[in-house]
C-alpha cells in the first residue's frame, strides 16, 4: 500500500467513529454571545454523572462557555463534605479548573444549606437573580414557593427591562413525564411569567430531556437527565416538541442578541436536539443573517424554530446587582 | 324657637342617642374570632422560639458562604445542639397547641377538598420519594431523605413563618423545621388528609 493511501485510510479510521457520534457543536459561537451549559439532577456521584461531566468538559473545549446553571438535585442523599466532593467537586473538576462558574437552584433532594456553599453561587439565599450580558436569570426555589418569593420574583421581573428573562428552577410546569407537571406552581408562576415577558424557562426533576411546545409564548425545557434516567418517560405529542429519554443528557445554550440557540447532547456526545428561539425584534437594529439551525433527526417533530415570544419593552440596562 | 334653643335641643338629642348607643353596646359581648386568637398565640410562640434560636445562632457564629462544606455541616450541627440544649423538656404541641392544631387541620382539610384530583395526586407523589418516618421533637430531619415539596397554593393559607423556619409535610404530619439547624421544632399528627 502506498504511503498516501495509508495516510488517507488512517485519517478515515480516525474520522469515522467521531462522525458516527456527531460530536459537533451546532451553536454559532458568535463574538460577544452569552454561552452556558445546563445540568439537571446530576448529583448522584455515580459513573453516569461522571460520564456526562466528562462529556460536558469535552464540549467545553469546543464551546468555551463561562458558566453553567444547575436545575436542582445537586447532591442526592447526604450532604456531608465527602458528598460535595464526590458529587460535585470531582466530576466537574476540569470545568472548575477552567474557571466555569456554577449557578445552582435547589431541588427536593437538596438541603437548603447548600445555599451557603460558595461554588453554587446562591450567596446564602434560596432564590436570587443574576445577569450575564443581555440575559437576566431568575433562580427560584420551587420546593418552597412562599408568598415572599413570589412577591420578590414579580418585583425583579418588573425591573429587568429589555433583557432576556430566563427563570430556572427544579419542578417543571409542563412535562409529559409520568409524575406530571407541577400544576399548583404553574397557577402561581405562569401568570407572572406571561405578564413580564419571560421567554424561556429551564426545569429539571424529570430525568429526561424535553422541549415543550411554546405555552402562552413561553418556551420550556426539561433537562433533568444529567445523571439519572427514566427510560422512555417522555412522549411526543400535543405538548412535547422534541425529547430524548434513552440516555443521559445536558444542554448547551448560546444567546446572541435576540436569538437563543440550544443544543441538547447525550452522554455519548450525540446531538439529540438543536434549534433557535427568536424574540420579536425590539427597538434594536435588525440582525445580520444567521446560520440556519435545523432540527436534529432524533425524536423531533419537524418544526424546530420556535415562534417568537412577546417583545420585550425597551428599557435602559440596569447595572448588575450583586446576588441576593 | 330661637337659635340658642334649637342648638340646645340638638345637643340634648345627640347626648340621648349617644347614651342609648352606649347602653346597647355594653350589653353586647365582644365577638372573638377563634382562628385569629389561635393564630395570634401561634405567632407568639413562634416569635419566642425565634428569639431564642437567634440568640443561640449569634453564639455559634454566623454562617457566611464558604467553599468548605465541612464548615456548613459543622455550623448546622452546632446550632442544632445549642437549640436542643436550650429546649430541654420541649414536647409536641408546644407550638402547635391544641387550638392551633384544630384550626390548621380544618384549614388544610378544606383546602384539599377544593383542589382537583390531579393536584392531590401530585401532592401524593411528592411524598412517595420520602421514606416513612415519625418525626420527633428536637431531632434532625434525616439528612439522607428528600424534603417533600410544599404545596405552593397551600402555603399562603398557613400562618406566615419567619425565614429561619419552614413548614414541611411528612406523610400525614405537618412539621416545623429550623432550616439552618435542620431540626424538627414541632409537628402536628393527622394534619394532612390521607392521599390514596
Amino acid at each position: 500500500m502506498k504511503p498516501l493511501s495509508r495516510i488517507v485510510l488512517a485519517a478515515l479510521a480516525l474520522w469515522l467513529p467521531a462522525s458516527a457520534f456527531a460530536q459537533d457543536v451546532t451553536l454559532p459561537q458568535r463574538k460577544g454571545s452569552v454561552r452556558f451549559a445546563v445540568i439537571g439532577d446530576a448529583g448522584t456521584g455515580d459513573k453516569q454523572q461522571y460520564a456526562v461531566a466528562s462529556q460536558i468538559a469535552n464540549f467545553h473545549k469546543k464551546f468555551p462557555f463561562t458558566f453553567a446553571i444547575m436545575l436542582g438535585d445537586n447532591l442526592y442523599g447526604a450532604d456531608r463534605p465527602q458528598d460535595y466532593r464526590k458529587k460535585f467537586e470531582v466530576p466537574y473538576k476540569p470545568l472548575l479548573d477552567d474557571g466555569v462558574e456554577f449557578n445552582a437552584a435547589l431541588g427536593n433532594h437538596d438541603d437548603p444549606n447548600q445555599r451557603f456553599y460558595k461554588p453554587f453561587n446562591l450567596g446564602g439565599q434560596r432564590y436570587r437573580t443574576f445577569k450575564k450580558g443581555n440575559v437576566r436569570f431568575f433562580v427560584l426555589d420551587s420546593n418552597y414557593m412562599d408568598p415572599e418569593q413570589v412577591k420578590w420574583l414579580e418585583k425583579e421581573l418588573a425591573a429587568s427591562g429589555s433583557d432576556w428573562k430566563i427563570p430556572y428552577f427544579h419542578h417543571p410546569l409542563y412535562t409529559s413525564a409520568a409524575r406530571g407537571p407541577e400544576q399548583e406552581l404553574r397557577s402561581i408562576l405562569e401568570p407572572i411569567f406571561v405578564k413580564y415577558g419571560v421567554e424561556v424557562v429551564f426545569n429539571g426533576h424529570e430525568h429526561i430531556y424535553e422541549r415543550i411546545k411554546a405555552q402562552k409564548g413561553i418556551h420550556y425545557f426539561v433537562a433533568g437527565g444529567s445523571a439519572k434516567l427514566r427510560v422512555g418517560d417522555s412522549h411526543l405529542g400535543d405538548l412535547v416538541e422534541a425529547n430524548f429519554a434513552t440516555d443521559r443528557s445536558f444542554m448547551l445554550i448560546e444567546v446572541d442578541r435576540d436569538e437563543l440557540y440550544y443544543q441538547a447532547i447525550s452522554m455519548t456526545g450525540k446531538t439529540v436536539d438543536k434549534g433557535v428561539i427568536r424574540r420579536k425584534a425590539s427597538s434594536k437594529p435588525p440582525l445580520p443573517p444567521s446560520p440556519k439551525v435545523t432540527a436534529s433527526k432524533a425524536r423531533v417533530k419537524p418544526k424546530t424554530t420556535a415562534p417568537a415570544t412577546k417583545p420585550a419593552a425597551p428599557a435602559p440596562t440596569k447595572p448588575n446587582p450583586s446576588p441576593m | 324657637m330661637s337659635l340658642s334653643e334649637r342648638r340646645g335641643a340638638g345637643i340634648r338629642w345627640a347626648v340621648a342617642v349617644l347614651l342609648v348607643g352606649l347602653t346597647l353596646g355594653c350589653g353586647k359581648e365582644e365577638r372573638v374570632d377563634p382562628t385569629e386568637t389561635a393564630f395570634a398565640e401561634f405567632t407568639k410562640r413562634i416569635d419566642d422560639f425565634v428569639t431564642l434560636r437567634n440568640r443561640l445562632a449569634d453564639s455559634v457564629g454566623p454562617l457566611d458562604p464558604t467553599g468548605t462544606p465541612a464548615e456548613i455541616t459543622a455550623r448546622s450541627a452546632r446550632l442544632a445542639n445549642a437549640i436542643i440544649a436550650a429546649r430541654t423538656g420541649a414536647k409536641p404541641g408546644d407550638i402547635f397547641t391544641t387550638e392551633v392544631a384544630t384550626v390548621i387541620a380544618t384549614l388544610i382539610k378544606e383546602e384539599y377538598t377544593r383542589r382537583p384530583p390531579k393536584v392531590i395526586e401530585t401532592r401524593g407523589d411528592a411524598q412517595e420519594e420520602l421514606p416513612d418516618f415519625v418525626p420527633r421533637i428536637d431531632t434532625l430531619y434525616p439528612t439522607t431523605y428528600p424534603l417533600a415539596t410544599f404545596p405552593a397554593t397551600l402555603l399562603p393559607m398557613l400562618p406566615r413563618l419567619p425565614e429561619q423556619l419552614e413548614y414541611r409535610i411528612v406523610g400525614r404530619y405537618l412539621i416545623i423545621r429550623d432550616v439552618e439547624a435542620n431540626l424538627i421544632i414541632d409537628f402536628m399528627p393527622n394534619a394532612v388528609p390521607g392521599v390514596e
